[in-house]
This record gives C-alpha cells, sequence and structure tokens, in this order.
C-alpha cells in the first residue's frame, strides 16, 4: 500500500483524541492489527487504557485494527485456551455484500476464472457458460446498498431485538464499519455468558432457519379446522400471524398460484375478505375455506416471512471469540471511520459522508476504472483511465479500494 | 408463595439447594460409608449405577427417604471416581430420566419451587394465557439457551418458542424436561471441572468401584470403528453437496472447507487424498491446505482430531440442503454415514465398495 495512505491514517491517529479509543471493559480484550500490504494478524495484544493504544496505534500505523468481541482474564495469553474466556458481547454484522440489492446491477461485476466469462450485479453461483464455480467478484457500494444494510440494522432491533429479547436501549451500540455495513454490540450482562450454541440459536432466530409454524399455534383441530396464533401475540408467533395476514392481503392471485394448488389459491383470492375477517375476529379462526390445509397454510407463512428475516452474517454472531473493529479506527479498504451511530437518529444517518475522517486537502489521482462513487458531497465516475485531482477523502477511498494509484 | 419441601422431596430432587444443604449438615466422610453401619446407603448407591448402566429408570424409593438422599453423593462419587465417560454419561442420563418422571407427578407450583432452588434461572409464574394455549412459566432467555441447545427436536430452537422481552414462555412439560435436562448437563460438566481431576475414591470403596467397572464392561458396546477410506454411497447429502461445489472449483466457505474435511479425515482418508479433493478450487494454497487438514486430523499443533459439526451447526450456516429419510434419525453427518454403511452391508444391502484404490 502507498505510503501516502499510510502517512495519513498516521496524521489521522495522531490528532484523535484519546477517549474516541475507549472500549468497555478494554483490558479484557485482546487487540489485533493488520499492517499494511501484511497477511498475518498480530495479536494477543492487551491495551489497560485508550493512551496506551493510542500511542501503539501511531507508532505503528496498522491498516485494520481489531479487539475481541469476547473478555478475557488474560487477552495477551497466546494460546486460546489459556486466555480464560469470561463472556462476550452479543455481535450482529449486516453486510451490504451478503443482501441482494438492485444498485449491484450498476457497481458490482463478477468474472469466471476458468473461462473467462463475466457481468454485471450479485454474482452467480456457478458460471452459465461453463458451470465452474470458480467466481471472482469486483463489489462496490453506494448509498442504496448502505440504505439497504441499515434497514436491516432497524429490523434487528426494533422487530427483534428490543421486544423479544428485551434488550433496552442502553445495551447496545450500532457501529458503521467503515466500508459495507454495520454492527451491533449486544454488551448487557445476560447475554455475556452465551455459549456458541446458544448464539446460534441466537442467529437462527432472527433469520428465521427452522422455524416450524406449528410451533407457532396453527393446528388442525378437526378435519379442516384450522386454529392458529392472534396477531397481537408476541415473538415469532404474532409475526407469523401479522405477516400472514399482510401477505394474503397484498397478494394478487398470481402471487398465491406460485405458493400452492390453483384451486386454492383462487378459493383463498376470491375469499380473501372473509379470510381477513376470520383472522381479526377474537379468538381468530384460521380455517374457513374450502380445500385448505395446514400444509397450504405452511407455504403461505414460509412465503409471507421472507421480508421479515434478517440478513446478518452468522458466523459473527456465532463466534464467542470474534475480532471485531475498534471504534473511530479507519478502515484499512476504504480510509472510512468505523463510527458509532446514534439509534435515535439513525434514519438520518449518511455514512459516506459522516464517517469520513479526512476533510481538507486534496490529492492527485490515476484512476484505473470505478463506478460512480461519492464520499461525503463529492460524486465521481463512472471513470476510467484519468488522472485527476480530487479531495482528499474520495482519493484516498479509491487508492483503498485498488482502483487509484497516487499522482 | 412457597412451598416447604418434604425430606421425600429432596430424596427425589438431588439437584436441590436444599438437599445439598442437608447433606453438608450430616458431615459425612466418603470413606466412613464403606463402614458396615452404612451398608444399606451403599446398596442403595450401587443399585443407582447398576440401573443406570442397564437403562433402568426406577422411581425413587421412598421408604427411607434419608438413606436414599445419602445414596445419590455416594453414587455420584463412586461415578466420578470410576473416571469413565460412557458410565457417567448413562448415570446423568438415567438419573435425569428419573428426575423427569417425578417431576410429572408434581402440581405447577411445586414444579417452580423445584426449578427455582436447583437452578440459578430467574423463573417466574407467567400465567400467560392465549386463545389456545396457555403457558404458566417464563424464563430468562440466556437460562433457557443453556440448556435447550442440548435438545435435538425442532421445536426446542428459539426460533420456534413464544419469545417476548428477554423471556421465553413454558408450558409444564417443557420446564419438566428443561430441569431434568439441566440436571443431566450438571453432572456432566462437574466431572469436567479440575479439582474433579484430582479425585480418587477412597481405598475402602475400590472394591465396590472394581464390580461396578466390570458390570458396565460388560454392558458397553464400543462405537463401531469408522472404516478405512471413504464409501461413497453412504455420504449424507450435505457433504455430497459441497463435494460436488468442489467439483466446480468453487471457493467454499471456511465452514465447508472445515466440514468436508474433518469428515473425510474421519472416515479414514489420508491427508493425501483430501488434499486431491481441494485440487480443483480457485483459492487454493496447497502449503496452506496441507497445514489445515493436517491440524484437523490432530496431526499437528493442538493434537486433537476434530469431528465435523452436528447437523445443527450445519443448518445454520445453510450447508444443510435438505433431508433424506436417513437424516431423519441422524444429528451428526457421521452418525448418518455409519447409520447407513450399516444398512447397506446388512442382510439385503448392497455392501459398499471402498473408493479407495486397493
Amino acid at each position: 500500500m502507498h505510503e501516502i495512505v499510510r502517512n495519513e491514517f498516521r496524521r489521522y491517529y495522531s490528532g484523535l483524541r484519546e477517549e474516541d479509543l475507549e472500549v468497555p471493559d478494554m483490558p479484557q480484550r485482546e487487540y489485533a492489527f493488520l499492517q499494511f500490504g501484511g497477511e498475518v494478524m498480530i495479536r494477543h495484544m492487551k491495551f489497560v487504557n485508550p493512551s496506551s493504544l493510542k500511542e501503539y496505534i501511531v507508532e505503528n500505523t496498522p491498516a485494520h485494527i481489531y479487539h475481541s468481541s469476547a473478555y478475557y482474564q488474560m487477552p495477551e495469553a497466546t494460546d486460546m485456551n489459556e486466555k480464560g474466556w469470561l463472556g462476550a458481547d452479543l455481535v450482529f454484522d449486516i453486510d451490504s455484500d451478503h443482501i441482494r440489492t438492485e444498485c449491484k446491477d450498476r457497481h458490482d461485476r463478477w468474472h469466471c476464472i476458468e473461462c473467462g466469462m463475466g457481468g454485471a450485479g450479485f454474482p452467480p453461483e456457478s458460471c452459465p457458460h461453463c458451470g465452474m464455480k470458480k467466481i471472482d467478484t469486483r463489489t462496490w457500494i453506494c448509498e442504496d446498498c448502505l440504505q439497504v444494510a441499515k434497514n436491516e440494522v432497524i429490523k434487528i432491533l426494533d422487530e427483534y431485538l428490543i421486544p423479544d429479547f428485551g434488550v433496552a436501549e442502553t445495551d447496545f451500540e450500532v457501529f458503521f464499519s467503515g466500508h459495507r455495513g454495520y454492527h451491533i454490540h449486544v454488551r448487557s450482562k445476560t447475554f455475556r455468558g452465551l455459549s456458541a450454541d446458544g448464539r446460534r440459536e441466537v442467529a437462527d432466530y432472527v433469520r428465521g432457519i427452522g422455524i416450524d409454524i406449528r410451533s407457532h399455534g396453527f393446528r388442525e383441530v378437526k378435519s379442516r379446522i384450522l386454529v392458529g396464533p392472534d396477531m397481537k401475540d408476541g415473538g415469532w408467533r404474532g409475526r407469523v400471524a401479522r405477516a400472514l395476514y399482510e401477505f394474503v392481503n397484498r397478494a394478487s392471485l398470481e402471487d398465491l398460484k406460485g405458493i400452492v394448488a390453483p384451486g386454492v389459491a383462487k378459493n383463498l383470492f376470491d375469499n380473501k375478505e372473509k379470510f381477513l375477517k376470520s383472522i381479526e375476529s377474537d379468538p381468530p379462526y384460521w380455517g374457513s375455506l374450502k380445500g385448505y390445509t395446514l400444509e397450504s397454510l405452511e407455504k403461505i407463512a414460509i412465503a409471507s416471512i421472507k421480508d421479515l428475516i434478517c440478513n446478518i452474517d452468522e458466523r459473527v454472531t456465532i463466534d464467542s471469540k470474534r475480532l471485531i473493529r475498534c471504534p473511530n479506527s479507519l478502515h484499512g479498504k476504504s480510509g472510512l471511520r468505523t463510527l458509532r451511530v446514534d439509534y435515535s437518529s439513525i434514519d438520518d444517518f449518511d455514512p459516506l459522508k459522516e464517517a469520513v475522517a479526512f476533510r481538507h486537502g486534496s490529492i492527485r489521482i490515476y484512476v484505473k476504472e470505478a463506478p460512480r462513487v461519492r464520499i461525503g458531497d463529492e460524486e465521481l465516475g463512472p471513470i476510467k483511465d484519468k488522472t485527476l485531482e480530487v479531495p482528499l477523502a474520495l482519493g484516498l477511498y479509491l487508492i483503498c479500494r485498488g482502483a487509484a494509484e497516487p499522482r | 408463595m412457597s412451598l416447604m419441601l418434604t425430606k421425600e422431596d429432596l430424596a427425589k430432587y438431588p439437584f436441590l439447594k436444599q438437599t445439598t444443604s442437608y447433606v453438608e449438615r450430616m458431615q459425612l466422610n466418603l470413606g466412613d460409608l464403606a463402614a458396615v453401619e452404612y451398608s444399606g446407603i451403599l446398596r442403595k448407591a450401587l443399585t443407582r449405577i447398576k440401573d443406570s448402566i442397564e437403562r433402568n429408570v426406577r422411581l425413587t424409593d421412598l421408604t427411607d427417604p434419608e438413606s436414599e438422599i445419602i445414596s445419590y453423593p455416594l453414587a455420584l462419587a463412586l461415578v466420578y471416581g470410576s473416571k469413565s465417560n460412557w458410565l457417567l454419561n448413562r448415570f446423568a442420563t438415567i438419573e435425569a430420566k428419573r428426575v423427569e418422571e417425578e417431576l410429572r407427578k408434581e402440581p405447577r407450583d411445586k414444579i417452580l419451587e423445584i426449578a427455582k432452588s436447583g437452578f440459578s434461572w430467574e423463573i417466574e409464574n407467567a400465567n400467560l394465557k392465549l386463545e389456545w394455549e396457555e403457558f404458566p412459566f417464563s424464563i430468562p432467555l440466556q437460562s433457557y439457551l443453556e440448556v435447550a441447545t442440548s435438545f435435538n427436536d425442532a421445536h426446542w430452537k428459539l426460533v420456534n418458542r413464544y419469545v417476548k422481552g428477554g423471556f421465553v414462555f413454558l408450558n409444564s412439560g417443557s420446564l419438566t424436561r428443561l430441569v431434568s435436562e439441566g440436571f443431566k448437563i450438571r453432572i456432566i460438566k462437574r466431572a469436567s471441572e479440575r479439582e474433579l481431576h484430582k479425585f480418587r475414591i477412597p481405598e475402602a470403596l475400590i472394591p465396590y468401584l472394581d464390580e461396578i467397572l466390570m458390570h458396565a464392561q460388560e454392558n458397553m458396546r464400543f462405537d463401531e470403528e469408522l472404516p478405512q477410506g471413504l464409501v461413497s454411497e453412504a455420504r449424507p447429502p450435505c457433504i455430497v453437496a459441497i463435494m460436488e461445489d468442489v467439483k466446480f472449483g468453487k471457493s467454499l466457505t471456511h465452514m465447508a472447507r472445515f466440514a468436508l474435511t474433518t469428515f473425510m479425515v474421519n472416515v479414514g482418508e489420508s491427508v493425501d487424498d483430501v488434499l486431491k479433493l481441494f485440487g480443483n478450487v480457485a483459492d487454493f494454497d496447497e502449503g496452506k491446505a496441507r497445514y489445515q487438514i493436517e491440524h484437523i486430523a490432530g496431526m499437528i499443533g493442538s493434537r486433537t482430531k476434530y469431528k465435523p459439526p452436528k447437523c445443527d451447526v450445519l443448518r445454520s450456516f445453510g450447508l444443510c440442503i435438505g433431508m433424506d429419510e436417513f437424516c431423519r434419525n441422524a444429528k451428526h453427518p457421521l452418525n448418518y454415514y455409519k447409520r447407513k454403511l450399516k444398512i447397506m452391508s446388512g442382510p439385503g444391502g448392497q455392501t459398499g465398495a471402498r473408493d479407495r484404490k486397493e
């Protein structure tokens, strides 16, 4: 990586206030660093306060700075078994790379290493030309995909963590990762001791993995007489009921035919009003239609919860010893800051503006190729094979992305 | 409302705080229990262990609750002293089953009292009445997960529970299962505590321990050894799917790679065979791959031979591609493989030809 990036990173860290590096229970965390151009992670570091961390960072200027989600008796021990695990924050990682968005057609490309075929957008599972799965990708982010990621954050918190898990607003922090998405750190003591298996259950919960609607009150009491949950119920029980109601309410005949047998679809569509009314009634009644069974209801339920399940990187949530980006550190692949987001005003949060670390100065760069990008208020591209002077933050962003070089 | 727990209850539920303090108050020394005057207690303890070896779930004998109470810690000491994991698991399982059967006969309030006393769970009388169902109890999410993750039935998954405000709502049947499983886990977990590693049975009790171990030996059926080399037809669908991906050069996720490697190593494939498998993958680096495979096979590093992840984990990571008939009875890919092998080589089944070249 270019010396100029490293120098700018050093300048940023020199000017950083020590308290910006503060993390709860810092002396119990492991710190880890990735140097510019380095492949090996420097691990098992312990810092007792932000000032010693700052001193280290300014001196070594790493490209990436992480701390453990876990708390240890001896974070500096090199053998994981000797660290003495005391617990860990519960972490959710929302990465726009994992979410299918329409904007990917505009800024992402993939190509097959085997035959060279390529295209725009979300990469296919296997090459449509040769069938091989050796797919290389070149991905970018834009306001749209970051907005989708933000919506996921709000969904996880408002739909799951706060109502279902009882997480208080003082118990979690939201961070923009500095690149493609967001992290939610739940720090409440109640979740600290969760085992990896327990965390897996939590991840499965928000992703709707393994959901069985029969466990949520849907059942056949007599032949073709279906009972089920109330939309007012809590947890997944009420969620499934509400999702089903909304889905059937909005569904066209074609939508329903795509899910259940044509006869059932038509019957349900023609009797929509009656069906919805009976779900609203107290107690709710779910089976007033001919030819309509628990199986068909199950199929519609699964289709209707599609938008309610959360797109998280489950590996991060399940891992009770994860390394997570340090707040206010710079992301070596973007030059943007890992920034704490005030949840009460998350709607107005503009990551590409507020996470900008370099607000002054400009830089002359040669751009190989880039789609349209915006950093701060500056926009550029699509652009190819050009040398030009740009604001420092934008220039560093393109250099960190590997799309430009300083001139 | 707090109910008084009787001596009979202490005998039935050895995990209660009251039971522990009752035993502590008696200030008994383990070695003394081999003496003639305690022969009744020793006999009870030995019967407990014998029952567990023979999978015999017997309800608590309440004719003499006091000796019944003391017989439990004595039996437990003998089991820990045996250093046999097989016996430990069997004892914990059968004791838990006994507790479950006892609990099923108890009224709701008492189940709650027992659960609260036995574990540090903040269980509440929730009395949640839904239209067609009732949940009398609520338990904090993290306490629920401490135990429920060891169950395999889908209805124990958190996603299939009524979860609200940080609590999981339960009916009596579920709480009963949770308590008995919590008891089982506690017995097993304690065995791996450091102080118990050093624990030795007093001299006077050793003859009884030998007797137990002999009886256990007769009842123990060792896990069949896995064959040396992969039998393709017995592979579970998840492993087949990962191998297909590999064939098409897909670069695998860490979990997929780990699952495939551990599976192969555990069915007796050599490091070189596993290495060959990955040769086609987009980001293949032979040096790195060899190191990782040798690590997983326990040849280097921590010397632990890793097992593949269980089905639940594979499912969470999106590697379960759906069940076939064998999956329904398996919780683990190796379990699936063993079972299918057995059926394939059994009467009427085709004998699986080893993939390995002779």
